[in-house]
């Protein structure tokens, strides 16, 4: 159960990450490269944290 | 398990696909937002957001057109077919079974099952588009009707037969794959829209203290107005809101939606399409059509609508990723949808070498470019040649009782092909394409609004005058069973 709320927390916190880089290209704060590298890493790990308690709830 | 398990679940056979769906097996809000949400952020977005621009859309109308076309769109999921859905609770085809009879419907899937393998003919070539910017083989411009490269043949070749492969084998793996990825791609296409606007501000130097700041942008870099591309329609409001009205036609008032939305414990419920409508149809179309303005905005010569190098030069690996992801994920219920359409007219066939078959079928037609580019009338056309059936089901529903005439009339007369539902399909198709051929290929996209009227009107009428014809078979059969009895 701990170990579920742990990856919700993290597969939100991915998501946030996904969708920051490109508000903070839009405000002119972080080059592209940049934008596209963190965009990488935040799908990397909302694929990996989402898949274990998503895969059962949509079971 | 969600709306959209529950009926593929029923239209794959295994429960209520004959009779209403009781009360302990209806859903919820939730299941329904997710549902629509899911459903309407495909990989053809990245298609229709590109072409709304090479249609020479000005910033007005593309907003607002989108706004009222798709609140038009909710309120047909709302008052057409919700309120159907909610009262009969069964599928489309078991509802136009009775009334069109066996024969007809037969027909109907065989009309949805092609149009379905080339809906997810052009989702294999929105994926196939990711892998030019892996292997850079020439890829199609966008006035190209033929495959122009052995390239492109063999990347939709390898994507067509991957997405058949699984959509065979393991459709329940993608199903679930498709709800992990849903929340992470709509993220996505919103960056996208944000990258662009940022790589447009860049570009032009604009300085933005305000939203007026950009909306002016919006008018004169992003949605310039003007002339369209060579050999496209020009888009005004009305083409944009007849075309997110109509584009899921074929679902609200075709009224393919009575599968899904017969799960509803309220007819309210569906409401929740405006999720799948203002993510999907206004926020994704929107950001497309914003990256492939920047391309243009760069290189006016490339006018290219292909999501691969589109989304990559916005977003990087995420951006192509994405594009695998929703053509993917959308093109496998797409063809699995299908395949049960035709193994619905041919039932001893095996699910595995029908959707093989089909997939096979989607996977050439994703081969001719011509099909994607051509996205916006293709869409307008799948929803009128599907449309009429929707106001049978209609009137059948609302108005035929109310005229002293017998609804679900090829179930009471146990005849297999309803006169008068076949001849308002044929007749509406053929006044509207008629119209479409005489007048003009703009009146695609409004043509619908007067078929609905005509497919009503003739339904209706032709309804009078068959069941007077067939009434004395009919009154047999009543007769029949009270003589048993007696």
């Amino acid at each position: 159960m701990q170990k579920t709320t742990l990856l919700k927390i993290v597969s939100l916190l991915s998501l946030v990450a996904l969708i920051l880089p490109s508000i903070l290209f839009l405000a002119g704060r972080m080059e592209l490269t940049t934008v596209k590298w963190v965009m990488l890493a935040a799908t990397v790990v909302w694929f990996v944290a989402a898949t274990p308690w998503m895969w059962k709830q949509s079971g | 398990m969600t709306a959209e398990q529950q009926s593929q679940q029923t239209q794959s056979g295994s429960e209520f696909e004959r009779e209403p769906v009781p009360q302990s097996k209806r859903l919820g809000f939730k299941s329904f937002v997710g549902m629509y949400a899911g459903e309407h952020t495909a990989g053809t977005e990245l298609m229709i957001g590109p072409l709304f621009v090479a249609a020479g859309v000005s910033a007005f109308d593309v907003v607002v057109g989108l706004i009222a076309g798709n609140v038009l769109a909710v309120l047909s999921w709302v008052f057409l077919c919700a309120p159907i859905a909610t009262r009969a609770r069964l599928t489309l085809y078991y509802q136009l079974e009775k009334i069109c009879g066996r024969k007809l419907v037969t027909l109907y899937n065989l009309a949805n099952g092609v149009m379905f393998c080339f809906l997810a003919g052009a989702m294999v070539t929105v994926s196939a588009t990711a892998l030019g910017v892996w292997f850079k083989f020439p890829m199609p411009e966008l006035s190209d009707r033929y495959p122009n490269s052995v390239g492109w043949v063999l990347a939709v070749l390898a994507c067509g037969a991957m997405i058949s492969v699984v959509a065979a084998y393991g459709y329940e793996i993608v199903s679930k794959v498709a709800n992990i990825a849903a929340p992470w791609m709509v993220l996505v296409f919103i960056a996208f829209g944000l990258v662009g606007l940022g790589q447009f501000i860049d570009a032009t130097g604009t300085q933005i203290d305000s939203l007026a700041d950009v909306w002016t942008l919006a008018q004169t870099s992003i949605w310039k107005g003007g002339d369209p591309l060579p050999d496209r329609i020009k888009f005004t409001f009305w083409h944009v809101m007849f075309f997110a009205w109509f584009c899921n036609m074929a679902m609200h008032i075709g009224m393919s939606d009575l599968s899904v939305l017969r799960f509803a414990k309220k007819t309210w419920y569906a409401i929740a399409s405006g999720t799948g409508m203002f993510l999907g149809h206004f926020l994704a179309w929107l950001a497309a059509s914003i990256l492939y303005a920047f391309q243009l905005h760069q290189d006016p010569a490339n006018t290219k609508v292909l999501p691969g190098p589109l989304t990559y030069q916005a977003a990087g690996l995420t951006g192509l990723l994405c594009v695998i992801v929703a053509g993917w994920t959308t093109a496998n219920p797409t063809i699995y949808r299908a395949g049960l359409a035709f193994q619905a007219i041919i039932p001893k066939s095996s699910r595995f070498r029908v959707t093989m078959i089909t997939g096979a079928i989607a996977t050439i037609a994703a081969m001719f470019p011509a099909l994607a580019m051509k996205l916006l009338e293709f869409v307008a056309l799948y929803g009128l040649i599907l449309m009429p059936m929707g106001a049978v089901v209609f009137m059948d529903f609302w108005v035929i009782p109310k005229l002293g005439l017998r609804g679900s009339y090829a179930e009471l007369s146990g005849r297999s092909f309803n006169w008068a539902a076949g001849a308002a399909w044929i007749v509406t198709l053929a006044v509207c394409l008629g119209i479409v051929f005489v007048v003009g290929s703009w009146t695609l996209y409004f043509v619908a609004l007067p078929g609905w009227f005509i497919a009503s009107g003739v339904y209706l009428g032709l309804s009078r005058v068959y069941q007077r014809q067939a009434l004395p078979s009919l009154a047999r059969q009543q007769i029949s069973p009270g003589a048993a009895e007696a």
